[in-house]
């Protein structure tokens, strides 16, 4: 066999050797030491290149070109066998990353509103779109803004209907747990006129009013909403008017309205205000006791006393106020059974009603 | 009230159905609670008679009745009531009738005993909410006919809700008129009639001293009333009306009251003695009333007196010993028209309601004062014969609300409803008793004096309204205004974005409830009139309403509850009551539940401290938590005030144990609360550049003595020195490690220390965090003696 024969077959064993050990190193760290092995410094196909200079010089073009070609090949076959490795290896961690996403996630501790608040803030939402300003006042107060200024003098018939709790005085003023939010009327406009002089002014009060009553039907403290405008030239329509925009925003549905003359020594003319049942649309059911029809508020325009005790001119300037229980509402919206439920605060019912 | 259909088309003559009346009547402002079909539920209750009674061998309070309804034997039945006799007709409930409560009748043994019925109250036929005892017939009552024929049930009854401002429609009559003016059809009225006099019966003496409160009074004797049951028609009109026959008289006097509207009294002449005066009471004077209450009356109270005692609170009730009983022959009639403030106030003084009290301080119309009487001296001695003498009257009612006028416009009442006023709604209001005279834009009113409530214009609008029906007035949004909108208080929802249940619980607690938090220093406020005692204080924490309710949701299988409540603490103070806005966390049990990556953990001090900050941070504050061994209620060493700023805001805490228990809980209840009123709000926080450069973070651990740790030094001390001893590049320094046990000795702690520096213009070296390290265990070893954990 003549010399560069024999170099082509060690040059062919030798890359036949390299392939198979290639697609047969385990980890990337094996390959690593092949290509030293091979193709390093000291590597295999250098010591094959050491027999070239024996060679004569014609012929070396020839089996260096042959031995480039080796190189070259082995080379890309170390890459392509480093390439599978690192597939294999990215498939291995992502399995063995793999998780049942059907357990559970990590809860997070959920808290939620009670329903009274979630029905106050929707209900104060929506008026204070309309323009009514907010406004608060003392849960303890005196006769004079819970009832005299209301237009309740002391032997009317309807403060008898209020069922008032007292409170034990030191002073010679007796003392209640306003009955209604509507003393807030008053406490507002006589502010208002002092702050601004003259009406427009259009109020909304949300707050916890308390009656002397405690059984299936009634809580002794409950929740009200006081709203009021008062303007030149308020008219009863305007009472509609915000009656049906409101009632069919809280509802989030179109319902009818309709009210029924009534008696509040505070409004003049006074109505009872009915919506179409929202539980059968009209037709009749136990909730509406087949009347088709369920009470939800009390309404009226402003007495012209009672603007009279704040010192506007009723001659010159009108109003309407309504008040609206709230757990009332937000029983019927939420279709809540029992208002005993918001004062038991069982967290089972919080939590299902709070969202 | 109630009012028997066939007594309204007496007076109207109404062709519509029941159901469209109704409808009618709450057109016109007056409330149906219901329109009631008696008959139907009581179908199969007969009437019957007991022919004996005998005590049941087994039960004191149950007796054994044979009744007759008719039939070839008579009933056995076992009844409870007491309040019958041998003879006493009585509704019975045959078996298989099914009553208006519900209950069905059954053939069963009480106590061993047969009954095959049961006899009825007017409860059970559904004729009334309350009454004592079984329902007595009329001796006339045919026996074995069914109870809704004899009581001629067949019609319907309209049970009403009159508002307080209608004195004058709490009687057939004024019902009667308002629908016959909505209907423009005549109204009846009743058939003017005087009795004849006889001039041996004496008028009875009266004066009246008491003018302003007693404008009018009639008394009239009958002598000779041969005193009976009144007849069938008038009881069976009277249950259905929702009044308990009671005899011959009073039932007289209550039909004419509820027919007409005016009250009267009958007093058995020969109790009398001397002229009758109306007058105002002595201070402490005695009165024993009708209802067997004993009362002292104050100075101003009216009262009809005789020459010995008062026999009657004006307006009210009659005294117990001067009314009509079995024996009565001779009766004084009264008629009166007392002033409606002053009945109200001492009905009010005396908690004393009477169906006479409720129609007097609503006001009834002056004119029915002489016509009852004489509709009642009629009745009565048609029923009951009698001699007739003349009627003394003392003042008069013509004056009384007489007269009454006003001008208004028909522009001002069309601009208050929105819509147009017809003028052939004048025509509905003058059938309604109102003069009503309209030139152009002008009307003259005058005001019919049974109408007590109409005085101002605005009084007219509602009568326009209710006459033309609300349901004319359209709904027209008014322009909005476009003030902004004040900016929503977000406490309580901010405590819920942090994981809570808002809860909401009453204002007042028990007296107990309040000595667990809040020492008795006279600043309490109480309720005079609580619901019960452990309602009766207004609460000056919030803690006992939140234990209160772990103790409900706890006892119910909840492993730990998480809840927070906003709302008002109230206090007595020298300048009045105070009213201070709180909000109240309370955490207990269970917050972290068994998982498959993490076992269950309960909650401690420093789960609810985090939801404290974490709520502060929200608003821009920051709170010092310091340590406060007296809490009231809370445990020592466990307990701390909350400063913002030096502002002392909050308090947090663990419950005492004896007072968890109290609440029947007996794990760990931590609570919380901070004064919304003290409260300011800090800074919406401003951009400022963010960190280019990296920072370092350097460990420091230090060995302490846990006592003085615990106790004196504390997390925020050594903080706070930390950050003072690391100079301006120091940015943030925090407590991260406690280690005690194996390899630290006992009594001591290991506490470690990590802080960043950081320089916004450059990278930090290794000599800047040594020069910081330094300078930090210097000033630890000043401030506290320790050194580096070795």
């Amino acid at each position: 066999m003549s010399e560069i024969d024999s170099l082509k077959a060690q040059l062919e064993s030798l890359q036949s050797d390299a392939l198979a050990a290639f697609s047969s190193a385990a980890d990337l760290a094996g390959l690593q030491q092949l290509r030293v092995n091979y193709l390093g410094k000291k590597g295999a196909l250098t010591e094959v290149l050491k027999g070239v200079g024996k060679l004569p010089p014609a012929e070396r073009p020839v089996i260096g070109q042959f031995v480039n070609q080796t190189k070259q090949s082995l080379s890309t076959a170390l890459d392509e066998a480093e390439a599978g490795l690192a597939v294999k290896a990215k498939i291995a961690r992502i399995e063995a990353e793999r998780v049942d996403v059907t357990l559970a996630g990590r809860s997070v501790s959920k808290g939620a509103l009670h329903p009274v608040q979630q029905g106050l803030d929707e209900m104060t939402a929506i008026f204070s779109q309309m323009g009514f300003a907010v406004a608060e006042g003392p849960e303890i107060e005196n006769e004079f803004h819970n009832f005299d200024a209301l237009n309740i003098p002391p032997e009317h018939p309807a403060r008898a209907m209020h069922d008032t709790f007292f409170v034990e005085e030191m002073s010679d003023e007796p003392m209640l747990l306003r009955t209604h939010t509507s003393p807030v009327q008053i406490r507002a406009m006589k502010q208002f006129l002092a702050e601004s002089g003259e009406p427009p002014l259009a109020v909304v009060a949300p707050g916890r009013v308390y009656r002397c009553d405690y059984d299936v039907t009634h809580s002794p403290m409950f929740h009200q909403v006081e709203v009021f405008k008062v303007d030149r030239d308020v008219s009863m329509a305007h009472l509609k008017g915000v009656l049906k925009h409101f009632l069919s925003t809280y509802f989030e549905k179109d319902v009818s309205i309709r009210l029924r003359p009534h008696y509040f020594p505070f409004t003049e003319p006074s109505a009872e205000v009915d919506i179409g049942c929202v539980f059968c649309a009209g037709k009749g059911c136990r909730i509406c006791k087949n009347s088709g029809w369920i009470e939800v508020l009390g309404s009226g325009m402003i007495h012209p006393n009672v603007l009279k005790s704040v010192g506007i001119d009723s001659e010159e300037f009108s109003g309407f106020a309504f008040g609206l229980g709230v757990e009332r509402l937000v029983m019927l919206k939420r279709g809540i059974p029992d208002l005993r439920m918001f004062f038991e605060n069982d967290v089972r019912f919080l939590r299902r009603m709070g969202s | 009230m109630k009012i028997p259909f066939s007594w309204l088309k007496e007076q109207v003559a109404l062709t519509s159905t029941p159901a469209q009346i109704a409808d009618d009547l709450v057109r016109l402002g007056h409330e149906v609670e219901g329109v009631e079909l008696p008959r139907a539920g009581v179908s199969g209750v007969r009437v019957g008679q007991i022919t004996s009674k005998a005590p049941h061998p087994d039960a004191d309070k149950l007796s054994l009745l044979k009744v007759d309804i008719g039939e070839a034997a008579p009933l056995d039945i076992v009844c409870g009531a007491s309040n019958m006799g041998e003879g006493d007709k009585i509704p019975v409930a045959t078996i298989g009738t099914s009553l208006p409560n519900g209950l069905k009748i059954k053939k069963g043994k009480i106590r061993g005993e047969t009954s095959c019925g049961m006899c009825c109250s007017e409860t059970e036929l559904g004729l009334a909410d309350e009454s004592a005892g079984l329902l007595i017939l009329p001796a006339d009552a045919p026996v074995g006919v069914e109870v809704g024929e004899f009581l001629q049930m067949e019609e319907a009854v309209f049970d009403l809700s009159i508002t307080p401002n209608r004195g004058d429609c709490m009687n057939t009559r004024g019902i009667a008129r308002d629908l016959a003016a909505d209907a423009n059809l005549p109204l009846m009225g009743v058939a003017p009639c005087t009795a004849e006099i006889d001039a041996a019966v004496s008028a009875p003496a009266v004066s009246v001293t008491a003018e302003t409160d007693c404008p009018a009074y009639m008394a009239r004797r009958i002598e000779g009333v041969k005193l009976a049951d009144s007849p069938a028609w008038m009881q069976a009109g009277l249950i259905m009306a929702g009044m308990r026959p009671v005899n011959g008289i009073v039932d007289v006097l209550n039909y004419v009251m509820l027919y007409l509207g005016q009250p009267m009294h009958a007093f058995d002449a020969d109790k009398l003695s001397g002229e009758i005066n109306i007058r105002s009471a002595e201070d402490g004077e005695a009165f024993k009333a009708l209802d067997g209450r004993e009362l002292k009356l104050n100075a101003g109270d009216l009262v009809v007196a005789d020459q010995g005692s008062v026999i009657a609170l004006a307006g009210i009730m009659g005294s117990e010993d001067s009314g009509v009983s079995d024996g009565t022959v001779n009766i004084v009639l009264e008629s009166a028209f007392f002033r409606p403030a002053r009945v109200s106030e001492t009905r009010r003084t005396y908690a004393m309601v009477s169906e006479a009290s409720m129609r007097f301080e609503r006001g009834v119309d002056p004119e029915m004062v002489a016509t009852g009487m004489q509709q009642a001296t009629k009745i009565i001695t048609d029923l009951f014969g009698g001699v007739v003498g003349e009627i003394t009257v003392c003042g008069n009612t013509s004056g009384i609300n007489a007269g009454k006028q006003m001008h208004c416009s028909v522009s001002g009442i069309e601009k208050r409803l929105g819509i147009t006023l017809p003028e052939e709604v004048d025509d509905v209001l003058r059938r309604m008793g109102f003069g009503i005279l309209r030139h152009a834009d002008k009307l003259e009113v005058v005001i019919p004096p049974f109408r007590h409530d109409v005085s101002i214009p605005e009084d007219m609008s509602e009568e326009y309204a209710r006459v033309i029906g609300f349901d004319a007035i359209p709904e027209i949004l008014p322009a909005l205004a476009t003030t902004a909108p004040a900016k929503p208080d977000r406490s309580i929802h901010d405590a819920v974005a942090g994981g809570f249940l808002q809860v909401v619980t009453y204002a007042f607690i028990s007296e107990k409830e309040q000595r667990l938090f809040v020492p008795e220093d006279g600043c309490d406020i109480r309720l005079q009139n609580p619901i019960s005692d452990a309602m009766s204080v207004m609460r000056r924490t919030a803690w006992a309403g939140l234990l209160n309710v772990a103790k409900h949701n706890l006892n119910r299988q909840q492993p730990g509850v998480s809840i927070a409540e906003q709302g008002r603490l109230y206090k007595n103070t020298e300048q009045g009551h105070d009213e201070n806005n709180i909000l109240a966390w309370l955490m207990s049990g269970e917050i972290e539940a068994d998982q498959w990556h993490s076992s269950a953990r309960s909650a401690d001090f420093f789960d609810l401290k985090g939801a404290v900050e974490a709520w502060l941070a929200k608003r821009g504050l920051t709170g010092r938590f310091i340590a406060d061994d007296s809490i009231q209620g809370l445990q020592a060493g466990q307990s701390a005030k909350i400063l913002i700023g030096r502002e002392e805001a909050g308090r947090i805490g663990k419950v005492d144990g004896d007072i968890a228990a109290a609440f029947d809980i007996d794990i760990p209840v931590f609570v919380a609360d901070i004064n919304l009123d003290v409260l300011h709000a800090g800074k919406k926080a401003k951009f400022s550049p963010l960190a280019e450069f990296p920072g370092v973070e350097r460990d420091l651990v230090f060995l302490m003595e846990k006592a003085a740790f615990v106790r004196d030094a504390g997390a925020d001390a050594i903080v706070q020195t930390v950050k003072k001893a690391g100079g301006k590049l120091l940015m943030d320094a925090r407590v991260f490690d406690l280690y005690e046990g194996k390899g630290v000795a006992e009594g001591m702690v290991s506490v470690g220390v990590r802080f960043t520096l950081q320089d916004p213009a450059r990278t930090l070296t290794q000599e800047d965090s040594d020069a910081a390290s330094s300078a930090i265990i210097a000033a630890m070893d000043k401030r506290f003696g320790v050194s580096l954990r070795g």
